[in-house]
Formats: C-alpha cells, sequence, structure tokens
C-alpha cells in the first residue's frame, strides 16, 4: 500500500451502496484517477463539501496493487466553488469543466498545464462572467489536447483568412476559407478569429476588464465545443445549459 | 427465475449478486409473502400519486399537508424530493406546507429549468397565496444553483423569499469544519 497526499480537483461523483461515493479526482501529480470515499455521504468529517465538482482539495488517498480505485481517505479543501454565488449559468460552467476534464483526459496521465488552466479559469468564474473562462478554457482544452486547426489560413488551400471568416462544419477537421466551405458550414467571425489568437497569447487575467456579453464570440464557442464533441465522438451534456 | 434477476437488477444499489440473492429469498418464502410483496408493488403503482398542489407523493389529492387546516398554508417550504419532507418533519417546528421539485438543475445530467416542477408554485405565488417561501435545497452546487433560480423565479410575485441556513451541524466539532461550512457559519452567525 502506498499512501499519497496529492492537490487535486474533484470532477464528479457516483453514490455506492448507502453512503459510499466514487469520486474522480485530476491530480496535478497523478493525472485522472477514481477512488472510493467510504462514507463519504454521511462523513461530515472527512469530506464535508470537498466532493462537490470542481472543488480544489488536497486529497489523501491510498493505492493498493491490482486495484484500479484508490482508497480516498480525506480531502481538505483548498478552495470551493460554493464560496462563491452559484446560479444555474455558473453551474453550466463548472459541470462543463468538469465534463470535458473527465472525459478528455486518460487515466494515471499528469497533464500539469491542463490542471493549471482549470484553476485559471475556475479563478474567473463568477456568475455575471462565464462567458470568457467557458470559451478561453474550452479553446485552450482543443489547443491542449492536439485538436486545434490551424485559425490563421484554409486547411485546404493554404490561404490566409485575413479579414474574411473562416468556416466550419461539425463533421469534418479545419477551418476552410469561403471558396472550400460546404452549405452546412458555420462561419466563424474575423473578430473571433482575431479573439482565438488572444486567448493563445494572453493570460485570462489580461482579458477580464472586458466586456464579455453571451453574444461575444458565440460563434469561437460553438466551434470549440463542437470540436471537442467531434474528437470525443459524444454529445456533451453540459454544453446544452451553455447553449439555452 | 432469470426475468425477476432481471428485474431486481434494475433496483437502485441492487447489482447482479444482490438479485439472485434477493430472487432465490422470494422463491424460498412462503407463497403468502411473495404475494404481499407483489400485490404491494401493484398498490403502490396504481395507488399512489403527486399531490396536484405540491408535488409530493401521497394517496389523497390534495395531500395531507395541503388539505390541513391547521397548517399555515401561505408558508411554503421548497424541498428537492419528497423524502426532505420527512427531515424537516422530524423538526417539529414548523408548520407550514411544502412544495417538491422532484430534482435539481444538473447541467451534466441534462437537468434544466424546463425539468423542475415549479409551475404551481409559481401560479401561487404570483396569485399572492403565500407570504414566504422557504428555499431547502440542499447547499450544494445544484441545490444552490437551484435555490438562486427559483429566487429569480419568484421575486416578482411579492412573497418573501428565504434560504434555510448552512454552517457547523450540531453536535459538532468546529475543529472539522471545513473552510466553506466556517465561512457561511460566520456570514450567517446572529446576535445572543
Amino acid at each position: 500500500m502506498i499512501a499519497h497526499q496529492a492537490e487535486a480537483l474533484v470532477l464528479r461523483t457516483w453514490p455506492v451502496q448507502e453512503a459510499d461515493q466514487i469520486v474522480s479526482l485530476f491530480t496535478r501529480d497523478q493525472g485522472k484517477l477514481k477512488g472510493m470515499a467510504k462514507s463519504a455521504a454521511r462523513s461530515r468529517r472527512r469530506f464535508g463539501g470537498a466532493l462537490e465538482p470542481m472543488t480544489h482539495v488536497v486529497a489523501h488517498y491510498v493505492e493498493k496493487p491490482r486495484q484500479e480505485l484508490v482508497r480516498l481517505d480525506s480531502c481538505e479543501i483548498l478552495s470551493s466553488p460554493l464560496s462563491q454565488p452559484v446560479d444555474y449559468r455558473r453551474a453550466a460552467a463548472l459541470a462543463f469543466y468538469a465534463e470535458v476534464l473527465e472525459e478528455t483526459l486518460p487515466d494515471h496521465d499528469p497533464q500539469d498545464s491542463v490542471f493549471r488552466l482549470a484553476l485559471t479559469v475556475l479563478e474567473h468564474t463568477r456568475t455575471d462572467s462565464i462567458w470568457l473562462p467557458v470559451t478561453y478554457f474550452a479553446l485552450w482544452m482543443i489547443r491542449l489536447m492536439g485538436w486545434m486547426p490551424d485559425i490563421e489560413r484554409c486547411t485546404l488551400c493554404g490561404r490566409p483568412f485575413g479579414n474574411e471568416s473562416a468556416w466550419f462544419l461539425a463533421g469534418s477537421d479545419g477551418l476552410v476559407c469561403g471558396d472550400h466551405s460546404h452549405p452546412a458550414s458555420r462561419a466563424l467571425s474575423p473578430q473571433s478569429l482575431a479573439i482565438a489568437g488572444r486567448f493563445f497569447r494572453t493570460p485570462i487575467a489580461g482579458l477580464v476588464s472586458e466586456d464579455w456579453p453571451p453574444n461575444r464570440a458565440a460563434d469561437l464557442r460553438r466551434f470549440a465545443f463542437q470540436s471537442l464533441e467531434r474528437h470525443l465522438e459524444r454529445k456533451l451534456r453540459s454544453t446544452q445549459a451553455l447553449k439555452a | 427465475m432469470a426475468r425477476l434477476i432481471e428485474e431486481l437488477r434494475k433496483l437502485p444499489g441492487i447489482g447482479t449478486k444482490s438479485a439472485q440473492r434477493l430472487a432465490f429469498h422470494i422463491l424460498r418464502s412462503n407463497p403468502e409473502d411473495a404475494e404481499a410483496l407483489a400485490s404491494a408493488v401493484r398498490e403502490v403503482k396504481a395507488r399512489l400519486q403527486l399531490c396536484s398542489i405540491c408535488n409530493n407523493i401521497t394517496d389523497v389529492d390534495p395531500c395531507l399537508y395541503c388539505a390541513s387546516p391547521t397548517r399555515n398554508q401561505r408558508l411554503v417550504c421548497v424541498v428537492e424530493e419528497p423524502t426532505n419532507i420527512a427531515t424537516v418533519e422530524k423538526t417539529r417546528g414548523y408548520n407550514g406546507v411544502y412544495h417538491v421539485l422532484h430534482g435539481t438543475l444538473s447541467p451534466l445530467h441534462g437537468v434544466g429549468p424546463e425539468h423542475l416542477r415549479t409551475s404551481t408554485l409559481l401560479d401561487r405565488v404570483t396569485r399572492g397565496d403565500i407570504d414566504e417561501v422557504i428555499l431547502a435545497t440542499s447547499p450544494t452546487v445544484e441545490g444552490e444553483a437551484t435555490a438562486h433560480y427559483l429566487a429569480d423565479m419568484l421575486r416578482s410575485g411579492g412573497a418573501r423569499i428565504s434560504r434555510i441556513a448552512t454552517g457547523v451541524p450540531a453536535g459538532s466539532d468546529i475543529e472539522y469544519a471545513d473552510e466553506v461550512t466556517m465561512t457561511r457559519a460566520l456570514e450567517g452567525r446572529r446576535e445572543m
């Protein structure tokens, strides 16, 4: 048996038996792993509110040889989403982060850059400002997973987009110019392409002073959601709440 | 036998082995016990329904609470599930009525505002039938989001909207309270 103490983000929980829970954790050092939290639904002492999705914790767990689930003994909260007011939009944003991390990351594969990204967007996800962090997170996840196409040139002919829109299609890779777009393609405006470029050059803290209403870069968000869903080969449930 | 095991396996918390154990128990039990179980299952589906006012599970409509002349019908406690009513009733200190949502907003499970049973509550508040709505959803992310949504929806109706207090549980040790619980306990302190 090896005892661990690791900084982690709680992604999801599933109830088992009467009071036990299986917990999915994204740890900084060991990547994503799942553990059994015995009596988690009853024991306020060991877990309290630490098993809420996207809570940043120090997790104490024990790994046993030949067992897939670790034994989660306790969690100390470093920061909790419940420290700030939670409305439906913010809950949807938190669910989106948790779902994307749960679905994209392989088990036991540490991804420090993804961990840092998640902490950064969590810090800026407030009830009145979810659209910037959600879009920033979605786009960066595509990039960190290696799924980001060229945002400056047409994938098919290499022509720079310049001041023209780029086009994307749910079922195919990359961004194309108007000449190569499909009738079912959706446009990505030059303004949104410029925002994408800024996202990759500027930390989120440098963007929060700007106004981010829901319709700003909505096409970029749609492109990001579609890219994630296409590579995961499944619909993300939480995006429905963010589209509504 | 395979059909019985398969049906039992659909129950929450029941795996294949537990389903087999239960099925063999039913097989070994006397016919009266097996018939009593079958008839209880049939009756629960045939006789129980949701109260047309508060959505509580009941065998008479309106339910016991909504029909009670001794309860304060102008004070409504909103809970997530019918089982939460028993928890509030255990206090013996609440004399209002209830409204059951049958769930909370859960983007991860595809539960949006349109899935919550809120229409009769909104009607009652809009008609001016209610003085105060107590939002007693759990202090989780989903419970908080639901309370926030309901408060926004009901605010224009003129009723007082309140949220249950959160903080250190009675009989527990402050030493083990987490950061969020303690912050809320301090925020919700009261004068003595």
